[in-house]
């Protein structure tokens, strides 16, 4: 069984071919739907501002990349060409390394953002809330979540300026100094909206949401402590602030040139912060000719990053080691599935040969109370587990798959593994114990 | 020429301060302008003492009073702003000019038509008032450079060590309002030492050039026009921060203009030198 990846990200594609190709969370089963029935039924598809990736457990390495390629490109109405030049696909160790720096924020625009190991957990859930995921894929995503966590616990990577909304928080303080009497409005009410409007809160006037679901607008609005208005009177909230955080789902434009001018003309030449965080963009981006606005996308959060980054590096370089022990266990683990049919033969057998020979021995043992025979019971058991666990363990720590298919063989063939019958006579004799010798008695 | 040296030595501990942002080499930074300004000081001061009032009379005494106006004046905002990153913007304008001061001579004694007091006031205030337009040009420069670097969405070394654009805004609003009230002043004090002129100095030929048509008085005049109408667009209508930063800017061009080659070459009410 291998691992499969293919994706574009921010490092290798631009923002329009992201926004084209991205595939929103209600659309995911279905993309699900059409890769399994295209022979991929064992995927996870982590679509997010900054990348679109499938990752798949297969045993065709090459067609099921071929497949994810051809279902994206034919889903989106994508060209072969465009998508061909961003795209990259891993297999195995890469894939995996990739996921699990993408979970702990190493492959991300902001280093070490929080908010991306959120997101490699819905993908996870959602695949497996919609079809289900095998033991390959359940592995690698829980590696993905320990490792996420270990390093933002760890290597402090996650401190500082790392996640767009405090790129955001810090850009705004560049504008207007002193955010506390500052205005912000914030226009949608998804995670993305979310945790912007709450990093902006704690350090803001007052925080209003305008979105069209009013229930998500309203739960956001209690959960911050700020204020809601109605969608359709979304301009006229922007006459007296100072920030606009839009990050909606809407497929449109939100902000549009003419609605802004007239906004800004209002404000009688106040500068106005609009931080457009949605894919496909909330803004037109013309707005950002006008003198008075500040209009900041996705992609230009980056320029913000590379402080950062410097700032960041020790911390990035204990956070790959963790990722690269992290890698180690996920392909141990790999590796030793494979010998796993082996192991469970072995005990399977092992306990066998040990439950016939106290079915052969309960005669003997009927003068045992029930306590003795339980105990009898426990030290049988215990003696085949401790015979069991260190060839076991080596053979599950065999780090080359020929050696450890020839073990395995080995195995099979000098127990007789793959013979399902029942206990040869031969095994229960070599397992008699013999009888003490009587005095006199030949050696 | 110590003193220029001094200021020199300022630039470089700004300068340094400016690549390094290390807070130590930012005091020190301070504490070498501070010490460039005591000197100063010191030295007009002594001049003061000599001569029973400052030595603004002259060109070399006029600019090195500017100088130090104009570093007493920027050392005032960096102590109540906290903000050094101005200084490598300030301090290399303050070692030039008072290296230009040094090729020339002070005054030894104070002319006839200084003695009254609103000649002081005049040029006191005026020249205070110019400091402040320097620096109000200096900070709008910054301005539009972080604003520039803002807008095009690239922030770089000016987005990394300058303060923000509404404390720029605020502080060149503030230069521009306390360089209006002294060129108003100013301008006051020019205007009653001219009722008295007529009298006392009635055969001075310079007295009656002074009208409104002398190209120096028309400046000043436009100067004040400028940064007048910087103030009430900014007060009462929609000029914004970039705008007025520009106009900070525009009208310390017309200040050195005034200051200058006016002065020198097409005035003819103000050759006093």
């Amino acid at each position: 069984m291998h691992l499969v990846l293919v994706g574009i990200s921010h490092h290798t594609a631009p923002l329009a071919l992201r926004e084209r190709i991205g595939i929103s969370r209600s659309m995911v089963p279905a993309v699900l739907d059409r890769l399994a029935g295209e022979g991929c039924d064992d995927a996870v598809l982590l679509s997010t501002c900054n990348r679109t990736e499938v990752y798949a457990s297969t045993t065709d390495a090459r067609r099921t990349g071929e497949c994810v390629v051809q279902c994206l490109t034919e889903y989106r109405g994508v060209d072969r060409q465009s998508l061909d030049a961003a795209l990259y696909v891993r297999t195995d160790a890469d894939a995996a390394r990739h996921l699990f720096r993408v979970a702990a924020g190493l492959d991300s625009l902001v280093v070490g953002e929080p908010e991306i190991l959120g997101q490699v957990k819905d993908a996870y859930k959602t695949a497996s809330d919609a079809r289900g995921t095998g033991a390959l894929i359940n592995r690698l995503f829980h590696g993905a979540f320990a490792i996420g966590k270990r390093v933002r616990s760890e290597t402090g990577l996650a401190e500082g300026a790392v996640s767009l909304s405090y790129a955001a928080l810090t850009l705004a303080r560049k504008i207007f100094g002193d955010l506390s009497t500052r205005h912000v409005v914030v226009f949608g009410a998804g995670e993305m909206a979310r945790l912007c409007a709450i990093h902006f809160h704690g350090h803001v006037a007052s925080t209003t949401i305008a979105t069209r679901r009013t229930d998500r607008g309203d739960a956001l609005a209690v959960e911050i402590g700020g204020g809601v208005t109605p969608w359709a009177s979304r301009m006229d909230a922007l006459l007296d602030a100072d920030i606009l955080v839009s990050a909606t789902g809407a497929t449109d434009v939100v902000v549009e040139l003419a609605a802004m001018r007239r906004v800004l003309s209002a404000r009688r030449g106040r500068p106005m912060f609009v931080i457009d965080l949605a894919v496909p963009r909330d803004v037109d981006p013309e707005v950002a000719k006008l003198e008075e606005a500040f209009l900041y996308n996705i992609d230009d959060l980056r320029g913000i990053v590379d402080e950062n980054l410097a700032k960041r590096q020790d911390a990035v370089t204990r956070a790959e080691a963790l990722v690269n022990d992290e890698v180690a266990a996920w392909l141990a683990w790999l590796r030793a599935r494979a010998v796993v049919p082996t192991v469970v033969a072995l005990r399977s057998r092992f306990e066998r040969v040990r439950q016939a020979e106290l079915d052969r021995l309960t005669p003997k043992l009927t003068g045992l109370g029930p306590e003795a025979r339980a105990r009898v019971d426990e030290i049988t058991r215990l003696m085949v587990e401790k015979l069991l666990l260190t060839p076991t363990e080596q053979l599950k720590a065999i780090d080359d798959r020929e050696t450890m298919a020839s073990c395995s063989a080995a195995l099979r063939r000098l127990f007789a593994l793959d013979d399902d019958g029942p206990v040869s006579p031969t095994d229960a004799a070599a397992a008699t114990p013999k009888p003490p010798r009587t005095p006199g008695e030949e050696s | 020429m110590p003193l220029a040296l001094l200021y020199l030595l300022a630039f470089s501990a700004y300068v340094w301060h400016f690549a390094t942002r290390h807070p130590l080499i930012g005091r020190a930074a301070t504490a070498t302008l501070l010490g460039a300004v005591l000197v100063h000081t010191f030295q007009l001061g002594m001049y003061t003492m000599e001569l029973g009032l400052p030595p603004m009379a002259g060109s070399a005494g006029a600019i090195s009073t500017f100088v130090w106006m104009l570093a007493v004046a920027y050392l005032s905002i960096e102590v109540t702003t906290e903000e050094r990153a101005i200084g490598v913007f300030v301090t290399p304008l303050l070692a030039v000019l008072q290296a230009l001061v040094s090729r020339g001579t002070m005054p030894t004694d104070i002319p006839a038509y200084f003695a009254g007091p609103f000649v002081a006031l005049h040029v006191g205030a005026l020249l205070f008032a110019y400091a402040s337009f320097a620096l109000a040009c200096v900070i709008g420069i910054t301005y539009m450079l972080l604003f520039r670097e803002l807008k095009t969405r690239t922030p770089g070394v000016f987005f990394q060590r300058l303060p923000s654009l509404q404390v720029l805004d605020q502080m060149n609003m503030r230069a521009v309002t306390i360089g209006w009230v002294l060129l108003t002043i100013g301008l006051a004090g020019g205007a009653l030492w001219l009722r008295d002129a007529g009298v006392q100095s009635a055969n001075d030929p310079r007295v009656p050039m002074m009208t409104a048509t002398d190209p120096k008085i028309l400046l000043a005049a436009l100067t004040w026009v400028i940064y007048g109408l910087q103030l009430a667009f900014r007060r009462w209508a929609s000029l914004t921060p970039r705008r007025a930063a520009w106009l900070s800017t525009l009208g310390f061009i017309v200040v050195l203009l005034n200051f200058l080659p006016v002065a020198y070459f097409f005035a003819r009410s103000h050759n006093f030198a």
